[in-house]
């Protein structure tokens, strides 16, 4: 420990010509300050005798400063005689603690002083003293110290490179001055609620009111922009606002996949799967608006997850189409969607055995042939039941980056009781003023088909 | 401030500002001036020296502006700080090397600056907290350089002057902010007379290269 001292002093004092003071030297050899002082005296008297003037120190005096008259405090270089009149020209500095001495020393008032002095000013400084009680060395520098202030770059030092070091436990082998009733205090974190969460429930909030309305779209569409990379957890708080049915969408698509199954046979399961398949993204996207869309019909919720489920299928409006042409028109129609779907690879050779599923279908069930068509009801029986034609919008990103909405007809399964909704005018043109002028027409035109979904 | 897109500019903008702090400190450090004229300021999160006297500190940034502009033509070699005694005589030269600074044309000034490492990676042009640390590592040198010179007699004065690379470039246009001076003709006829360099420090952060020293001239008497 001896030695290391002297190597470290004599490697930073006179080498590298740095300032050492009893701080930085206490946080390098990781010693109490007390011997840290002790050792640059050590190293100051040495090095001296062996060379004079080689090492230059500054001192520490503490004591009991006597009051003095202005003008004898003019020869001590500590720049902390501010209280000092005659040298007025630089303004007081806080470069150490001594406090100001009252002017009048009428009464004189014993004044407990810390002073920070080079060593050539020692003895004077000393002689201010009435009495001294502790000096020792604060720093030591090669060759003398030109501007007093430069020390504060030795504590700078110390505070960056010993940043990590824990002053509560630090305390005790530096010699710090320590409260011994100092607690630290736990951070209590209390991070703001996800904003995603938030973010989303705004979002919703506005689709929710207005979803027929043309500005649903729009607003759909920044929703979605929102929502497009966040699959269905996110769209399930965001839209417990809505209804609390499209929180379970995820099982919520099964679930409506085996209704699917009661209603029709065969022909649902294929977009049941191929939504099961496109879980993550596209459908979610998808079905996001469907369930938008379907929302305003607020007691359509069932309905809107059997929408879900049919969102990849859309065939073509024509009136009185065979069935080959309906294939053909829904393989067109289906081409078409590949841009939004992800797995849209494996979906096409879904969607063209799905085709086929749907002649089968549609074959047998020759008054579900008219559907696809006109999206009529089939085997009124109190209980319509039948494909309906509805008209969901699709927002999809395209190319330029830029949010695209369609309205597309896209067929999915109802069962009700009621008379017939209100038409829903197939348009697969993407437009924003159509929806609603078409639905209005539907309503007015067509069966009643859309109030089924009232009772739901 | 300059984030990603450091320019020439901007590197002889850093520098300006380095120039002038230490100008600042030579002058308290040589007591050119008194140091009571001297308030404390903070740069690079460092105490420095600044003068008060507003005829001092418009002096000197005028002569930095001198500077920066044959910095930006990409003219100079060294500047350098001198002080002469009253005989008008250089005492001492603080010098401060910005050869290896980059030059562009004059189109070029504001363009970003990119420099990438052996791997393709971007390395930092301005690395501003490294440049921080080694300016203040050289100010901490200047300051404490009073004590290893000489005293200078009284009555010096000091100037700021550049050498220049090449031949031709020279501004002596009009308006002139620059005297041409013959080069120095410390060591010729004597040639006792010697010089006495002592290096102070060298930066390096990114494209930030200075090197800093101070010549002596031997005082013979």
């Amino acid at each position: 420990m001896a030695q290391d001292y002297t190597e470290y002093l004599a490697i930073n004092v006179l080498n590298e010509q740095q300032l050492v003071s009893y701080r930085s030297l206490s946080r390098a050899l990781k010693v109490h300050s007390n011997l840290a002082k002790q050792m640059l005296y050590e190293f100051h008297r040495k090095q001296n005798a062996k060379k004079p003037g080689s090492v230059h120190a500054t001192y520490l005096i503490t004591g009991i400063r006597r009051a003095q008259s202005p003008a004898h405090t003019n020869g001590v270089h500590s720049q902390e005689d501010g209280d000092d009149t005659v040298m007025q020209s630089s303004p007081p500095l806080p470069s150490s603690f001594a406090p100001h001495h009252e002017e009048e020393a009428e009464e004189p008032v014993a004044v407990r002083s810390v002073l920070l002095v080079k060593e050539e000013h020692l003895e004077q400084a000393k002689a201010t003293f009435d009495s001294v009680t502790g000096i020792h060395i604060n720093s030591l520098q090669a060759n003398g110290l030109s501007d007093v202030q430069s020390l504060t770059e030795c504590n700078r030092k110390i505070v960056e490179s010993y940043a990590s070091e824990d002053p509560l436990q630090a305390w005790k082998q530096y010699g710090t001055i320590q409260n011994p009733n100092v607690k630290r205090r736990t951070q209590r974190k209390g991070p703001p609620p996800p904003a995603r969460i938030a973010k989303d429930a705004d979002a919703k909030m506005k689709p929710l009111a207005p979803t027929t309305k043309p500005t649903a779209l729009e607003k759909q569409a920044s929703k979605e922009s929102k929502d497009s990379q966040e699959s269905k957890p996110a769209s399930k708080p965001s839209s417990a606002k809505a209804t609390p049915e499209p929180s379970k969408k995820p099982a919520a698509v099964n679930r409506q996949g085996s209704d699917i199954f009661k209603s029709f046979a065969k022909g649902k399961t294929k977009p049941k799967k191929e939504d099961s398949q496109s879980s993550a993204e596209a459908t979610a996207a998808a079905t996001e608006p469907e369930d938008e869309a379907m929302g305003g019909f607020s007691e359509e919720e069932d309905d809107a997850e059997d929408g879900a489920a049919d969102v990849d299928e859309v065939p073509k409006e024509s009136e009185g189409k065979s069935k080959k042409e309906r294939e053909a028109d829904l393989q067109a129609m289906m081409d078409q969607e590949d841009e939004i779907m992800e797995d849209a690879a494996e979906a096409i050779p879904d969607k063209t055995a799905e085709e086929q599923d749907e002649g089968a279908i549609d074959k047998p069930d020759s008054q579900q042939a008219e559907e696809p068509a006109k999206d009529t009801v089939t085997m009124e029986n109190g209980r319509r039941r039948g494909r309906r034609r509805v008209m969901k919008k699709k927002t999809v990103k395209d190319e330029d980056g830029y949010l695209v909405t369609k309205e597309e007809a896209a067929w999915e399964s109802f069962s009700e009781d009621e008379p017939p909704p209100k038409k829903i005018e197939a348009a697969p043109a993407a437009s924003t003023n159509k929806p609603a002028a078409g639905k209005k027409a539907a309503k007015a035109g067509q069966g009643n088909i859309m109030s089924f979904f009232s009772k739901k | 401030m300059a984030s990603e897109a450091t320019t020439l500019r901007n590197i002889v903008a850093a520098f300006t500002d380095f120039l002038t702090v230490a100008i600042h400190t030579i002058l308290y450090e040589r007591a050119i001036y008194p140091q009571t004229s001297f308030l404390s300021a903070r740069k690079y999160n460092f105490a420095v020296r600044q003068n008060r006297h507003p005829k001092v500190c418009g002096w000197i940034n005028d002569a930095v502006s001198a500077v920066e502009m044959e910095l930006l033509k990409g003219t100079v070699e060294r500047v350098a700080i001198v002080i002469f005694t009253k005989d008008n005589k250089p005492a001492e030269r603080f010098m401060l090397d910005v050869s290896r600074f980059p030059t562009a044309t004059l189109a070029d000034l504001d363009t970003p600056l990119e420099r990438k490492s052996a791997n393709g990676d971007n390395i930092s042009i301005l690395p501003k907290v490294d440049m921080e640390e080694q300016f203040r590592a050289t100010l901490s040198r200047l300051a404490n350089c009073g004590s290893t010179l000489r005293p200078l007699p009284e009555g010096s004065t000091f100037t700021v002057a550049i050498e220049l690379k090449g031949v031709g470039q020279a501004p002596i246009a009009h308006p002139q902010p620059w005297m041409p001076v013959e080069p120095t003709k410390q060591d010729d006829i004597d040639g006792r007379v010697q010089k006495r360099a002592v290096p102070v420090r060298a930066v390096a952060a990114g494209e930030m290269m200075l090197e800093c020293w101070i010549e002596e001239a031997a005082v013979s008497d």
